[in-house]
């Protein structure tokens, strides 16, 4: 039961660390909270339905939900945060709130208001059957797949920022963005570029959850939204490494919270965790800046 | 400058409170009656309050394209209320401010009746709610005087977790149940009544886990309960995370039969569970199967006009606005008289006899309706071979 309880929480971690990594790459170059990100993560997984009921194939779809994802995140910013950039925080932060009520009920209205399922016929047969049994634990291979899916996505963004032109570009506008404008860096492009990333990521982590819990609805973005910012907290905001140990960590802690603890308080064990850790360590697990992490 | 600005807003506060004045004067002349319907139509809950705005709009069209009640139209004015007990606090003060609305249909959770309950017996306005079925409604609708503002055409959580606990012991012989409960007015007052029967009858309860609306994950409780080796499992909630806890049973190797009550009696439920909602049975006050002819009727038209199945929550409601109709028609458009009409429907010969059966209520607005019990087979709802009346 230990054991099984572990893989799931791990699980839920990997979704919430991808999130996570959103709400922390935008707070890194513009010191903005956007609470819009649960949207888009909501957004991602009903695209790739409006995909797929035209026929297409899964793995199409999800790759064309997530640029398209990827360019409603960039409008966002262009629409709604850029002509804010020199506001006070708040008035960004009310815009970003606001986003994310209009882009909710835009869903509604698309879609409906009811739960829907993700159509079980566009996936392989196999997704929900047991890939690995040990004595008593279970892992599906639907759970293999988000791992190695959020691993490699992972990866691959760890390559971008540390490796990449434009990735040291988001460091250095993390680090002073007057500077990196001065220094002839595009500011608005590299913001516009880390606003897709992030909402590509999150688009994959909504698309994951409704194959992995057979459902969407389009008030889903909300909790995860919570969930995966107190992630971001915890690994301290603006690192992207911390995002992914803060997502895993608070996924095992609510899980085995809720197993061993008590189920009422689930949600409250997470944030108990992301509090005790704040109090510790106010800056987080892994400090501050992307830079001296990356 | 500033005097002037002072002098202008006077003016039109002036105008404001004329305008206002003069509307709400009017409205006794106006030639349309109106019924509000409060219930959830965004947010989680939003697919209940479709179906409770189906019901409603079905009797309402009938009854206007009949001529209307003494020559004036009935409208309904649907208000959103997200299932959410503030947002209904709110919506229940804008309703009994506006003096065209004479009664109301709902609201259709318990948390949010409850919270706007006060309001109604306060300024005296009737709610007949087709879907409330929390027990401290029954307290908490009467005024000063014991007058009872607040009916329903539902029955309430005790009788159905009572009548489950029952259902599993009697009839279906088993002895080990797992509780699973949502961590609101509705589930935990379904679980009390259900885990105070499971008692009395000697039934084993070998666990009792809770979930939040909204949630997603639930192996954590399911690990924990199938620890419990049941053989049953009783979910006390609703169909969007019921038929996730079903899903997710199946994965975990939790294979026992799940129970429901009526928050479970949706298709949408076989929708998302897919072959993990096989096995439930839950109580619904409404079988299509069982119903008379007018019910017949009644189930054919609706779904000519909404493509669907018919659900309890739009049957019950059809025959809330029927009551609420009926009420206007007999004693006008006058709240307490409504009020006083509704109280005096206490026998089945007084009652209303609507698609859903004899509607009539006790001295504390409750209704005596039977219970009856459908299960999930091969992807269908079909009657469980045994009832239980």
């Amino acid at each position: 039961m230990f054991e099984q309880q572990l893989v799931n929480g791990f699980t839920l971690g990997l979704i919430y660390a991808l999130i996570a990594v959103g709400y922390t790459m935008v707070y890194g170059v513009i010191e903005l909270i956007n609470f819009a990100h649960g949207e888009i993560y909501m957004l991602g997984a009903f695209l790739t339905l409006s995909f797929i009921s035209t026929g297409m194939p899964l793995a199409l779809a999800v790759v064309l939900a997530m640029l398209a994802v990827a360019a409603i995140g960039v409008l966002l910013d262009v629409i709604a945060y850029r002509p804010l950039r020199e506001a006070p925080r708040l008035a960004a932060l009310i815009t970003a709130i606001g986003m994310s009520i209009f882009l909710q009920n835009l869903a509604m209205i698309i879609w409906g208001s009811r739960p829907l399922p993700f159509p079980r016929q566009a996936l392989p047969a196999f997704f929900n059957e047991p890939a690995f049994t040990f004595s008593d634990v279970t892992i599906s291979w639907m759970q293999v797949i988000i791992y190695v899916v959020a691993l490699l996505l992972m990866v691959a963004l760890n390559l971008i920022i540390t490796k990449t032109r434009i990735g040291t570009a988001m460091r250095a506008l993390a680090q002073n963005r007057t500077a990196a404008a001065l220094m002839g860096i595009n500011v608005n492009r590299v913001i516009s570029f880390t606003f897709a990333i992030g909402s590509g990521m999150g688009a994959v982590a909504g698309v994951m959850v409704s194959m992995y819990y057979n459902t969407m609805y389009p008030t889903m973005g909300y909790l995860a939204g919570v969930k995966a910012f107190a992630a971001a907290v915890l690994g301290g905001i603006g690192s992207v490494p911390g995002a992914m140990l803060g997502g895993v960590v608070l996924g095992i802690a609510e899980t085995l919270g809720a197993g061993y603890i008590s189920s009422p308080y689930r949600d409250g064990v997470a944030y108990a965790v992301m509090i005790l850790v704040i109090i510790f360590r106010p800056s987080g697990f892994l400090g501050r800046s992307m830079v001296e992490k990356a | 400058m500033f005097g002037r600005n002072v002098k202008r807003m006077a003016v039109f506060m002036a105008a404001l409170g004329l305008a206002l004045g003069v509307s709400a004067g009017s409205a006794q002349a106006a030639d349309t009656i109106k019924i509000a319907v409060p219930s959830p139509y965004t947010g989680s809950a939003a697919g209940f309050g479709e179906n409770v705005k189906a019901g409603v709009a079905m009797k309402i069209d009938e009854v206007n394209a009949a001529g209307g009640v003494n020559g004036k139209k009935i409208e309904a004015v649907y208000l959103d209320e997200q299932c959410e007990p503030r947002e209904a606090a709110t919506v229940s003060s804008s309703i009994v401010n506006d003096p065209e609305i004479v009664g109301i249909v709902g609201h259709l959770c318990s948390s949010a009746h409850l919270a706007a309950l006060p309001t109604y017996v306060r300024e005296g306005i009737a709610a007949i709610s087709p879907t409330a079925t929390n027990i401290s409604i029954s307290d908490k609708n009467k005024d000063e005087q014991g007058k009872v503002w607040s009916f329903r055409n539902v029955y309430r959580d005790d009788f159905q977790g009572k009548f489950l606990a029952d259902y599993i012991d009697k009839v279906m012989g088993l002895k080990k149940v797992a509780v699973f409960y949502e961590n609101n007015d509705y589930g935990i007052g379904l679980k009390d009544a259900f885990v105070k029967e499971a008692k009395k009858l000697g039934l084993n309860v070998v666990g009792e886990e809770a979930y939040k609306k909204g949630d997603q994950d639930f192996t954590p409780q399911l690990t924990k309960l199938k620890g419990g080796a049941p053989q049953a499992m009783f979910i006390a909630g609703y169909y969007p995370e019921g038929a996730l806890i079903a899903d997710q049973a199946k994965k975990i190797g939790l294979n026992v039969p799940k129970f429901g009550a009526d928050g479970f009696d949706n298709a949408d439920y076989i929708k998302l569970g897919g072959a993990a909602a096989d096995d439930t049975y839950l109580t619904a006050p409404f079988l299509a199967d069982t119903a008379g002819p007018d019910a017949k009727k009644f189930i054919k038209d609706f779904k000519a006009k909404y493509n669907r199945e018919v659900d309890w929550m739009s049957a019950n409601a059809y025959d809330a606005a029927g009551m609420m109709v009926q009420a206007i028609a007999k004693v006008g458009p006058d709240r307490a008289k409504i009020r006083a009409y509704l109280a005096g429907m206490n026998t089945p010969e007084k009652g209303y006899k609507g698609v859903t059966g004899v509607n009539y209520f006790d001295a504390n607005g409750d209704c005596q309706k039977p219970a009856f019990v459908k299960m999930v087979k091969d992807g269908k709802f079909v009657p469980a071979p045994k009832q239980m009346n």
